[in-house]
């Protein structure tokens, strides 16, 4: 397969702006496109120089102190888990096993402080690491905070775990939805509540290939086919 | 950045301290809301956190690529609303122009070069300057800014490439702020 010309025009070329405003609707298949059309490439490498100056043009506000504690409190925290996860490493693969299944069996049990340890746990073994669990954690909204939650996933199977998740108001329940590229997020019918010390887990249905983002929000009982509320945790895929 | 890709807590705490303002003005301008500012600001530094190994520094500089990775989740948080709420929020906020109480906190950007920005993107013809915001601040697709205005599609992708072209031959070489 030859690369386009770049000294040739392309008629997608008039896509290359949207494109680096962030405003294309088909991003993706121009995004497949720039990988074979010199001439795009180009134009968009031009223009996104320019794009990327226009953030500089807003007035500056003073970031809220809580905001940076927040990020720094997360940083810290998974700083030190990736540490401990280094020494682990060196553990015969069985052993992690081992440890892995008694933390499925504690939270099945619905222990609340084992499950917070246990995700503290999950977090050590799937970050960055090469287990076959794949584990990652959520980004939690300021609204929240406090709340911690993991995506724990293993071969075509996916787990949400929570912990000191606030209970929903009477009347709601939190439902996790499935973002795709650009797309509307797309209900599941995984609904969950949460016990009085903030845990819960809930299965993610479906297949998540090329899901960007599992997403968990806010809503009447029964769930709804359109979030109705801002997400309170997404994990990006 | 080396630093930061090998999870060294108190490297990212510099790079958080370089460009928190910067990243949450930027969410603040695009969301219009300071709660949904934070959660987008906060989403972007730990996803530079967490993707550090992908920075390239040949593709610009960290505070480019903090600021777009929070004008990509900016996107993506105005995206789940539907149009009309977020032409309200670009509306509202180009109205208020950071009216009290954020105005004390507001600082005019020394930087040279942001005001030369300022200026060009002032200079730029009307309609070519209101795409270019609605799609970069407002997060709009040029498929709704083209319903919104009523005006074909072709002409919405025209404007924004005719602005951007203006803009870059009013910087000249000028890049972005903090590279």
């Amino acid at each position: 397969m030859s690369s386009r010309d770049e000294s040739v025009g392309c008629e997608r070329s008039v896509d290359a702006a949207p494109y680096v405003l962030g405003a294309l609707a088909d991003a993706e298949r121009y995004r497949e496109h720039l990988a074979d059309c010199a001439s795009c490439r180009s134009q968009v490498a031009e223009l996104q120089l320019v794009a990327d100056t226009l953030p500089a043009s807003v007035p500056l506000i003073r970031a809220p102190e809580a905001l940076r504690q927040r990020v720094l409190a997360t940083v810290r925290s998974e700083a030190e888990l990736l540490r401990a996860a280094g020494s682990r490493t060196e553990e015969p693969p069985a052993r992690a096993g081992r440890r892995r299944s008694l933390r499925v069996s504690l939270l099945g049990g619905g222990l609340a402080i084992a499950a917070t340890a246990a995700a503290a746990v999950a977090i050590t073994i799937g970050l960055r690491s090469t287990t076959h669990e794949r584990v990652r954690t959520a980004h939690i909204a300021a609204s929240i905070q406090g709340a911690q939650a993991s995506l724990r996933q293993t071969g075509s199977r996916a787990e949400l775990v929570v912990s000191g998740m606030p209970q929903p108001p009477l009347g709601e329940i939190y439902e996790v939805w499935l973002a795709r590229s650009s797309a509307p997020p797309q209900p599941t019918d995984a609904l969950f509540g949460v016990t009085s010390s903030g845990s819960g887990s809930v299965n993610i249905p479906g297949n998540l290939h090329g899901v960007q983002e599992v997403m968990v929000t806010r809503e009447p009982l029964g769930g709804t086919s359109r979030p109705t509320n801002p997400p309170l945790l997404r994990v990006a895929l | 950045m080396q630093l930061v890709a090998g999870a060294d807590a108190d490297a990212f705490e510099v790079i958080l301290e370089r460009h928190a303002d910067a990243a949450f003005s930027l969410a603040y301008r695009m969301c219009g809301r300071r709660s949904l500012a934070e959660d987008v600001a906060q989403e972007g530094f730990l996803a530079l956190w967490r993707s550090a190994g992908r920075y390239d520094r040949a593709r610009g500089s960290v505070r480019t690529w903090t600021l777009g990775i929070v004008h990509n989740r900016a996107i993506d948080a105005l995206r789940r609303t539907s149009v009309h709420d977020r032409r309200r929020a670009n509306d509202d906020v180009q109205e208020q122009e950071l009216e009290a109480p954020e105005r004390t906190d507001v600082q005019a950007m020394s930087n040279a070069a942001s005001e030369e920005i300022r200026i060009a993107l002032g200079e730029l013809p009307t309609e070519q300057r209101h795409v270019i915001e609605l799609a970069y601040f407002g997060g709009f697709t040029h498929t709704e800014i083209a319903s919104m205005l009523d005006t074909p599609i072709g002409t919405v992708k025209g404007r924004m490439r005719l602005g951007l072209e203006k803009l870059r031959g009013h910087l000249g070489g000028w890049q972005a702020v903090g590279a």
